[in-house]
């Protein structure tokens, strides 16, 4: 008896350990791989930086304040055109939904629009609003309107009538149906819509960042591409994927605790 | 609610439906005609003639040729890659343990973002653009090829095996069909995907494509060529997800029964 209970933490420990292994190898992995081929001289030191080259880029750019003002500037845009169109998208998905005159002015707009690249009409945004940062959020705020409208529209649509019926059989007023039955029905779809446009909002940012601009993550990469200074551009693409994949992480984890009833999936495809 | 949900019939809805738009542009022409308007809204008469003209040109189809090639490139390179692996790992495990924490990572993160790097790695001609979209459209392909395989019931899989299938029979003629409607589903994002990183990539950084077009119309004041490579880049998106949903509709002709309007 009293081996057991030392040997069994020991065993679990392993056990984890080796798991832990397993689900991660392949990315020390493919950084090693990366670090031999910099080293290794077969391509060109300065195109493929080593990773210490890259996180002393980094630090050097952290440290002097550079990548975080450049971030902040790319994170208003992109959480100013983001926000607007969660507020916009819910409202006419939501009116879309309910009302069959929106349903049938909109509707069409949304589906044919939706495959169209909207990121093409960049330089008319120019001209009608400049080339600051007024021209990037609203050009944001219009790919981010379509999906989330349409999945806040779906979900909307989707709720189980049964559900609503009961609702109402119980006396509950229409009001108490939408706050308590519909909108809650339809959340997980409005929060599958979100997901798939906060990616979106980087992408619009970085790349109109990129076309034409002085500030923002976006330029900052650009421009140390075009001094040929790759590590710091590696440092530029290190920030954007960490912003990336720490917005999507709180996402998830603000859609699970508020749609605490259902587990969202871990992955939708995105860009 | 009950009341609500019923649409109007179809011939009203295609007047609605038609109402904004059309109202838009009657009072895009009349304004761009007798009112005073910046010159960049030139008149959606003057911009149909103008595109008229490139057609025939062929100056417009040159654009159009570059950047379909760039766009269908990358796009049959990731989504093949895609597609392959992704299925590859929803059924051996090895494969998916490897790419699962890297696809985990990086697929937030938006892939245009290594588009000056690639510049530097493969030139700014055709190479980085088609690179660019590879990497775009691998993600939306894989992630959904992945679960449409893990999603196959067991049952089937069972059975088939229990009647003496091969694991080539299994695979192609349970898993594989199981597995296609996710496989298309994530086919078609990535073909908007392919669409969106070309245009963006040719107006960050090319000699030629209709993203460059609209860039350097735009620069030079042309808003004419500006528009006619905007109606050209707004049919080729709509006209490609149309194509997939097409096809999608006949590899699905057994499969959908039931289900309409199931996917968005």
């Amino acid at each position: 008896m009293g081996v057991l209970p030392q040997a069994a933490p020991s065993a679990m420990n392993l056990g984890a350990a080796a798991h832990f292994v397993a689900r991660w190898y392949s990315v020390p992995l493919v950084l090693v791989v990366w670090e031999a081929l910099s080293r290794s001289g077969t391509v060109s030191r300065r195109l493929m930086p080593s990773l210490v080259e890259i996180a002393e880029a980094s630090w050097a750019a952290l440290a002097s304040g550079d990548l975080l003002f450049h971030a902040g500037i790319s994170l208003t845009r992109a959480f100013t055109g983001y926000a607007l169109a969660i507020v916009g998208g819910i409202l006419l998905g939501v009116a879309m939904a309910r009302s069959r005159l929106f349903d049938a002015l909109f509707e069409p707009l949304f589906s044919f629009g939706y495959p169209v690249p909207k990121i093409a009409l960049y330089p008319i945004f120019i001209l009608v609003f400049g080339f600051g940062s007024l021209s990037k959020v609203t050009l944001i705020f219009l790919e981010c309107l379509y999906p989330i409208t349409v999945n806040a529209f779906y979900g909307m649509r989707s709720v189980d009538r049964v559900h609503v019926w009961a609702a109402r059989n119980m006396g509950a007023s229409e009001r108490q149906i939408f706050w308590r039955v519909m909108l809650p029905g339809a959340a997980p779809q409005i929060f599958a819509g979100l997901r798939i446009a906060l990616p979106i909002s980087m992408i619009v940012v970085i790349i109109t960042e990129m076309i034409g601009e002085s500030r923002g993550l976006g330029y900052y990469i650009h421009d140390s591409s075009a001094a040929f200074e790759y590590a710091r551009s590696f440092a530029g693409v290190a920030a954007v994927a960490v912003i990336g994949f720490t917005l999507d992480r709180v996402l998830v984890g603000l859609r699970n605790r508020l749609i605490f009833w259902e587990r969202g999936t871990a992955f939708i495809g995105a860009g | 609610m009950s009341a609500a949900a019923r649409p109007y019939p179809r011939g009203l809805r295609v007047v609605f439906g038609l109402a904004l738009p059309v109202a838009g542009l009657i009072a895009w022409e009349i304004s761009a005609r007798y009112g005073t308007v910046p010159s960049y809204l030139i008149a959606p008469s003057v911009i149909l003639a103008a595109t008229w003209e490139m057609v025939l040109s062929g100056e417009l189809w040159r654009h159009a040729g570059d950047s379909l090639f760039r766009a269908l490139g990358g796009y049959a390179i990731g989504a093949a890659a895609g597609v392959a692996m992704g299925l590859l790992a929803g059924i051996a495990r090895p494969v998916e343990r490897f790419y699962d924490p890297i696809v985990s990572l990086t697929y937030p993160v938006p892939k245009i973002v290594v588009l000056p790097i690639l510049i530097a790695w493969l030139g700014s001609g055709d190479g980085s653009k088609i690179a660019v979209v590879t990497a775009a459209v691998f993600y939306p392909s894989f992630i959904n090829a992945l679960y449409g395989a893990k999603s196959v019931n067991r049952i089937f899989v069972w059975s088939a095996r229990n009647m003496g299938a091969s694991p080539f029979q299994v695979f192609a003629g349970v898993i594989l069909p199981a597995a296609l409607p996710q496989v298309l589903s994530g086919l078609r994002i990535g073909l908007a995907l392919a669409f969106i990183v070309t245009v963006a990539a040719e107006m960050h950084s090319s000699r030629t494509g209709l993203g460059n077009l609209i860039n350097t119309a735009g620069d030079s004041m042309r808003f004419d060529l500006m528009y006619a490579a905007l109606i050209a880049i707004a049919i080729f998106g709509f006209a490609g997800d149309r194509l997939i949903l097409i096809l999608r509709r006949r590899a699905l002709a057994g499969q959908s029964l039931g289900k309409e309007g199931a996917n968005a």
